[in-house]
């Protein structure tokens, strides 16, 4: 126990001032790519530039488009329709993985890591959906997947707010279907996966505090 | 095509396979897919019993996966599953290399270095490509790098389901530290875009990487050796999920003592020092203990590799040719060794066998669970640090 004591002295605050203040990091390419140089739009493998700008709903963070394109740096990149004030206090989240790679689904777990701490800010996950006031979605939609992201999002407390984590989820990427095709998704999270800060970010835009 | 326990691929009318850690695919005359695959385990049925059902979406699983546990009492008698809820089935015929390396990539996230490595190493020997050596010791330190990602994030689960909440923090911490390190030399925390067929596509920067990656192993290390004085921890992991003999892959083969390491069979690791760790009993506290180690051999392959690039120029060109070819591989991910045959026509590909390591692992993972009790499930499960989205097919 001493030793443990020990070590977090030692480590001293890690946890992020963020929202409040500044984001210490982000993951460059996870962020929205923003215009350079060339004359041309270079080629992207998931046909999300288009005149000089890039859609962020489709873009998957390849990092192709470079050296014409670089990343912006900028992680408030998400979308939210709704603003419930109701869950300004605190907001329960399920994740649900309907075809993920896996990353997007760590992405939303590293909201506990101890640089997020999640709790300060009153979100926390639920593992069931009947305690959830919002689900999170990673993962093209895949037809097997359709009916237990309907019973989640049944068995949720209403109105409930979906979150679409990352590409997939959002607009199929290119890999397949968007979670669109089954449920209507508020708030859009976007990159591949998207960057933790990205997704706080977004679950504070939902509940209206950003 | 389903994944089987060995890779396999078939081309107008003929069966190819590829053996464990090896490259080459051999023509089965005869054989059959069906008669390979063999046939599914049947479920047992007995009225005296309970049947769990789990999944698919449950929450404190990190994927989507349905199993059927079949218990008396607290003991476990069989366990189903079915890894199909989530299966993407990715489509790969008719692309390009590099369309179907962006698509490999994300097969598993989590895995992408060694996933893009192993398709990017057997198109270039498909097409007899020179590679130059730094980008090999790249995908190496990436991989590496990878590995102690992985491991860490088992770690992180174990610690987590046995209520060590000080060990799990601190580990969670450690892997955001290495994420970060990651994202800063390569521009992304998974890796996503950055092998390319003959080199790389965009610039890397590795000052001191290979020193941050040492120092967040060194922590790590004094974190073990503080789980392994608790015996509560122990208690939990102590002959949970037993596992033994030939047909797991990765820390779990290892965990049963047999030395076997795609690392020591792969070209790429020829001329690196690394100890091959093993541990006694195959169960999920071997499993841990291999883990850790590796954890440490990992930061001085890293530090090996990082040494002996100096400087990279972003080249990836030369691949969008019309090749025609047959060709196999195979690579240790963090999870085990995966084998894949690839056969492409014109610059297109035809057809893609697989078998990942999870395979392996998951129908390693239900046998064993048998006759243990229903609270070792979680943990053995976790020891194994299968990834469901591995285990799907490919169009
Ligand atoms: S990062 Fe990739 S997907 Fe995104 S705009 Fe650039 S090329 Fe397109
Ligand atoms: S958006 Fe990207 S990171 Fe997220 S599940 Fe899809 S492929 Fe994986």
């Amino acid at each position: 126990m001493k030793a443990w004591i020990l070590r977090s002295f030692k480590k001293g605050i890690i946890t992020s001032k963020f929202p409040r203040g500044k984001n210490e990091t982000a993951s460059p390419w996870s962020t929205l790519p923003i215009y350079k140089k060339g004359k041309q739009d270079p080629y992207c493998p998931a046909g999300a530039i288009a005149q000089g700008k890039v859609d962020a709903n489709r873009c998957i963070s390849c990092g192709l488009c470079y050296p014409e394109y670089e990343p912006s740096m900028d992680i408030h990149g998400s979308e939210s329709s709704v603003s419930v004030s109701a869950l300004k206090k605190s907001i329960r989240i399920y994740q649900i993985d309907v075809g993920s790679c896996g990353a997007c689904n760590l992405e939303i777990g590293a909201l506990a890591n101890p640089q997020y701490d999640m709790t300060r800010l009153g979100i926390s996950f639920t593992n069931t959906p009947r305690h959830a006031d919002a689900l999170m979605v990673s993962g093209v939609l895949t037809e097997n997947m359709r009916e237990p992201l309907r019973r989640a999002y049944e068995a949720m407390a209403q109105p409930g707010v979906v979150f679409a984590v990352g590409a997939c989820a959002i607009s199929g990427s290119i890999l397949g279907k968007a979670v669109s095709d089954a449920l209507h998704i508020d708030v859009t999270v976007p990159g591949c996966p998207p960057d933790p800060f990205t997704i706080m970010d977004a679950v504070q835009k939902a509940r209206g505090i950003v | 095509m389903k994944q089987s326990n060995i890779a396999l691929l078939e081309s107008e009318g003929s069966l190819y396979t590829l053996d464990r850690f090896t490259v080459v695919p051999v023509l089965q005359t005869g054989g059959t897919i069906r008669a390979i695959e063999g046939e599914k385990i049947a479920f047992p049925e007995s009225s005296s019993l309970s049947v769990f059902p789990y999944g698919p979406s449950s929450g404190g699983m990190v994927e989507s996966v349905y199993f059927d546990i079949l218990t008396q009492g607290e003991k476990i008698q069989h366990v189903g599953y079915d890894a199909d809820f989530k299966n993407r089935s990715i489509k790969l015929s008719g692309l390009t290399m590099n369309e179907a390396l962006l698509r490999i990539e994300r097969m598993n996230g989590v895995h992408c270095a060694a996933y893009s490595s192993l398709f990017c190493n057997i198109c270039e020997s498909g097409i007899n490509m020179d590679v130059p050596d730094q980008v090999k010791y790249l995908r190496i330190a990436m991989m590496e790098a990878e590995r102690i990602s992985s491991h860490l994030f088992v770690a992180s689960r174990l610690t987590g389901g046995a209520s060590q909440n000080i060990a799990h923090m601190n580990i969670l911490l450690l892997r955001e530290e290495l994420l970060r390190t990651i994202a800063m030399a390569f521009g992304h925390r998974y890796f996503f875009g950055v092998n390319g067929i003959g080199g790389i596509n965009r610039p890397v920067d590795l000052n001191g990487f290979a020193k941050k990656i040492r120092h967040i192993t060194d922590e790590y290390n004094e974190i073990f050796r503080t789980l392994m004085d608790s015996r509560v921890f122990i208690d939990r992991l102590d002959r949970s999920a037993i596992i033994l003999g030939e047909n797991s892959s990765g820390p779990a083969l290892r965990g049963s003592g047999i030395k076997k390491d795609g690392r020591n069979f792969h070209t790429y690791y020829e001329g690196l020092e690394f100890r091959t760790i093993t541990a006694d009993g195959g169960d999920a506290l071997a499993r841990f203990i291999v883990r850790s180690g590796e954890i440490q051999e990992s930061a001085a392959i890293v530090e090996q590799a990082v040494s002996r690039v100096s400087k990279l120029n972003v080249d990836s060109q030369g691949n969008e040719r019309n090749h025609s070819f047959m060709a196999g591989g195979f690579m240790e991910t963090p999870s085990g060794d995966a084998s894949m045959i690839v056969k492409m026509g014109n610059g297109r590909v035809e057809s893609i066998g697989f078998r990942s390591p999870s395979i392996l692992n998951m129908q390693a993972f239900v046998e064993s669970v048998s006759g243990n009790t229903f609270a070792d499930f979680l943990f053995g499960y976790e020891s194994l640090g299968i990834w469901i989205c591995e285990m799907g097919d490919f169009q």
